[in-house]
């Protein structure tokens, strides 16, 4: 596993966050001390209005972004996985309500806010990277103008002024020739690039929290890897908490330094990412471990082990465990009781009654 | 964008010379099918052989492929072409340039047009982007119903209510109230007063401006809609900016493509409306025009008229491609 200390870390883009025009006011100081917890979700319930009542996307689901680390959240689409995201940014559609639950962010829950100040709050410190940046930014603006148009909103930056920043935004994503794409639109910028531009937008206003939602889903495996090799070098270099969202474990490897892995609206496991790697807590977990493609398995042609079944459609979540009726080691328990999200060993937990057992199993 | 203003102007060029053409065919057919329009210069008389001859020399009705049923009489097209081309538009029955005819009418329809262009395009904008915004609430729901009434009631309804139930008792109101030279007065005067153009016409204009509004109005509504619902206006959002920055510079610059060409549309729209206004109304425009030119069987003028008619809207669609180009991006540079 490849660590993040392995990777050079050269923001080349002269990025100077405390420059002398940087005025963006009501910002909470920015001093970013190592693991000092910046956004805290605790017992998130979001509901969806649907025609057949309400449906639960997201069901208690709690985690914690610390400055200068890496959350990756992880699970099949439809889990609630980008839904707690947009609840926390106050970014759900008229169909959505949170129906239980905050979002601390330094202390303040933005759930409690207006819907106005929280998307103003939420807005300023935390700042989300979109799956298709194609489709995520405007055509019809430059790249340049979407870069600083929230600076320029909040601090009246003249449009000179402007535009060198989105240049230095540009660079510090390392965007080729940034002084001359700065003006250009982005349907003329290829899939690589315009993700840059896209986190770029995301930097502009110097974040504490950066929420990646599928950033690289998107891309070519090989862009990929430089996409995410960015992101972990700026998440490095500005302390910054990421919340790296994300159907990929293989991902996930490389970047996160602890993951939660959502089913069914609910986190079943929380571990960091190295004893998640050694030992799975959660049948689940292992199911999808093993249904990553390796290099050093396999040779004699097997197929790829795929997690059997579907996930539960959202509003008919089976009985009990809602993993069971895809789990190879489901019990009568299983059917019937809810498995609650509980210490499995230090500093990880799991929603599965059988969790020790797991944990045991690995290790003999 | 050079390139793609002269591909647009050729295009343009092509279907004027088209319509002009089809225009030639029917104005031909309907002279080989009804008979010899010179005629109705002469009106009651019966003119000696003679005159006719000499009156259909006059308005280039002497060539013989008028008595062949069926000739597209191409000879005399472009006749008329060459003769357009120096300027040169004919006269009408009573031996006045068609051009002259038409520099006197076309200020009036311009303002009738101004009155209309500002009405339905505020009405437009401001209902659309209000009912779009607060999607199923009930200033939605008032919007679409009142757009869907609006349609109920078309142009002629509305002034034919308008001048031969309201206008007469409000205007004797406003006589007495403000005197009979006074503004009120004016506006509600049941037609047209060359001397008073603008508040003559203001009532007239409103109306039409009022008719053309309620597609204008869905159209806003669903291209806002079709924003709102697009992820750039959700990152838009994610940054935090005021809801009214969003709609402004997410929304509404984005929805301007689909509203650029209702414009077109409603142009072309409210120039039928404008031909039966300034019939109805007695507005001396270029409607009243072709109104009275048809009627009196005035080929050159109605031939005129309808071409330079055509040809304003041709630059109008012109002007909206261009504004397309200019509006977004990936047109211009495709």
């Amino acid at each position: 596993m490849r660590g993040m200390t392995g990777m050079e870390i050269d923001i080349s883009g002269a990025f100077d966050p405390a420059g002398p025009d940087d005025d963006a006011q009501g910002q909470v100081p920015t001093e970013r001390t190592a693991g000092a917890t910046l956004l805290e979700v605790d017992d998130l319930a979001v509901e969806f209005r649907s025609d057949d009542g309400a449906v639960r996307a997201v069901d208690g689901l709690s985690y914690r972004v610390e400055a200068g680390r890496t959350l990756a959240l992880v699970g099949e689409s439809g889990c609630g996985k980008s839904v707690s995201s947009l609840a926390v940014m106050g970014l759900l559609p008229p169909t959505a309500r949170v129906v239980r639950g905050s979002a601390r962010y330094r202390g303040t829950d933005l759930l409690a806010l207006s819907p106005a100040k929280h998307r103003a709050h939420a807005g300023t410190h935390v700042a989300m990277v979109f799956q298709d940046a194609l489709a995520a930014l405007n055509p019809v603006h430059t790249v340049g103008y979407q870069l600083t148009e929230a600076l320029r909103a909040r601090s009246g930056l003249s449009r000179r002024e402007a535009r060198r920043r989105a240049i230095e935004l540009l660079d510090l994503v390392k965007v080729p020739n940034a002084a001359g794409r700065v003006d250009e639109y982005p349907h003329q910028f290829s899939g690589g690039m315009r993700q840059r531009v896209m986190i770029a937008s995301a930097l502009a206003l110097d974040p504490d929290v950066l929420i990646a939602d599928e950033p690289t889903t998107a891309l070519d495996v090989t862009v990929q890897a430089q996409v995410l090799r960015l992101l972990a070098e700026i998440q490095a270099e500005r302390q910054m908490g990421l919340v790296l969202i994300t159907h990929d474990l293989g991902v996930v490897a490389g970047v996160a330094d602890d993951v939660t892995v959502m089913y069914a609206g609910r986190a079943v496991e929380h571990a960091p990412v190295r004893d998640l790697y050694a030992a799975p807590a959660h049948p689940y977990t292992r199911a999808l471990l093993r249904s990553v493609p390796r290099l050093d398995a396999g040779a004699d042609g097997d197929r790829l082990p795929v997690v059997p079944g579907r996930p539960p459609v959202p509003g008919r979540v089976p009985s009990g465990c809602p993993f069971h009726p895809r789990c190879d080691m489901a019990r009568d328990v299983c059917r019937t009781d809810v498995p609650p999200l509980a210490d499995a060993a230090p500093e990880r937990s799991s929603a599965c009654f059988f969790a020790a057992e797991l944990l045991g199993g690995a290790r003999a | 964008m050079g390139r793609y203003i002269l591909r647009r102007s050729l295009l343009g060029v092509a279907t004027l010379l088209l319509v002009m053409f089809v225009l030639h065919l029917l104005t031909t057919f309907a002279i080989q099918i009804n008979g010899n329009p010179a005629l109705a210069f002469f009106g009651e008389r019966v003119p000696t052989a003679a005159q006719l001859a000499a009156v259909e020399t006059r308005f280039g009705l002497d060539d013989p492929c008028y008595d062949q049923t069926g000739n597209p009489c191409l000879g005399p097209f472009v006749e008329r072409l060459g003769a357009y081309a120096q300027g040169d538009f004919g006269t009408n029955l009573r031996g006045r340039e068609v051009t002259d005819i038409v520099a006197t009418a076309a200020p009036n329809t311009l303002k009738l047009f101004l009155v209309v262009t500002i009405v339905w395009f505020l009405l437009g904008m401001g209902l659309g982007t209000v009912a779009a915004r607060w999607r199923g609430r009930s200033a939605d729901h008032g919007i679409r119903l009142t757009s869907v009434l609006i349609d109920a009631f078309p142009i002629f309804v509305l002034l034919l209510v308008y001048r031969y139930v309201f206008a007469v008792p409000l205007n004797a109101w406003a006589t007495e109230t403000f005197g009979a030279d006074s503004l009120p007065a004016l506006w509600f005067r049941p037609s047209f007063d060359d001397d008073h153009s603008w508040a003559t016409l203001l009532v007239p204009g409103i109306l039409l401006g009022l008719a053309g509004s309620a597609a204008f109005i869905r159209l806003v509504r669903a291209s806002q809609l079709e924003s709102y619902a697009g992820d750039h206006v959700r990152t838009a959002r994610s940054r935090g900016l005021h809801e009214r920055h969003v709609v402004l510079h997410h929304v509404m610059r984005n929805s301007a493509v689909p509203v650029v060409t209702a414009v077109g549309l409603t142009f072309t729209e409210a120039l039928a409306g404008a031909v039966i206004t300034e019939g109805m109304m007695n507005i001396y425009g270029m409607g009243g025009v072709l109104w009275e030119a048809v009627r009196g069987t005035d080929v050159a003028l109605v031939l005129g008229v309808v071409t330079i008619l055509a040809a304003v809207t041709v630059a109008v669609m012109l002007v909206v491609d261009i504004a397309y180009a200019a509006l977004d991006p990936r047109i211009r540079y495709a």
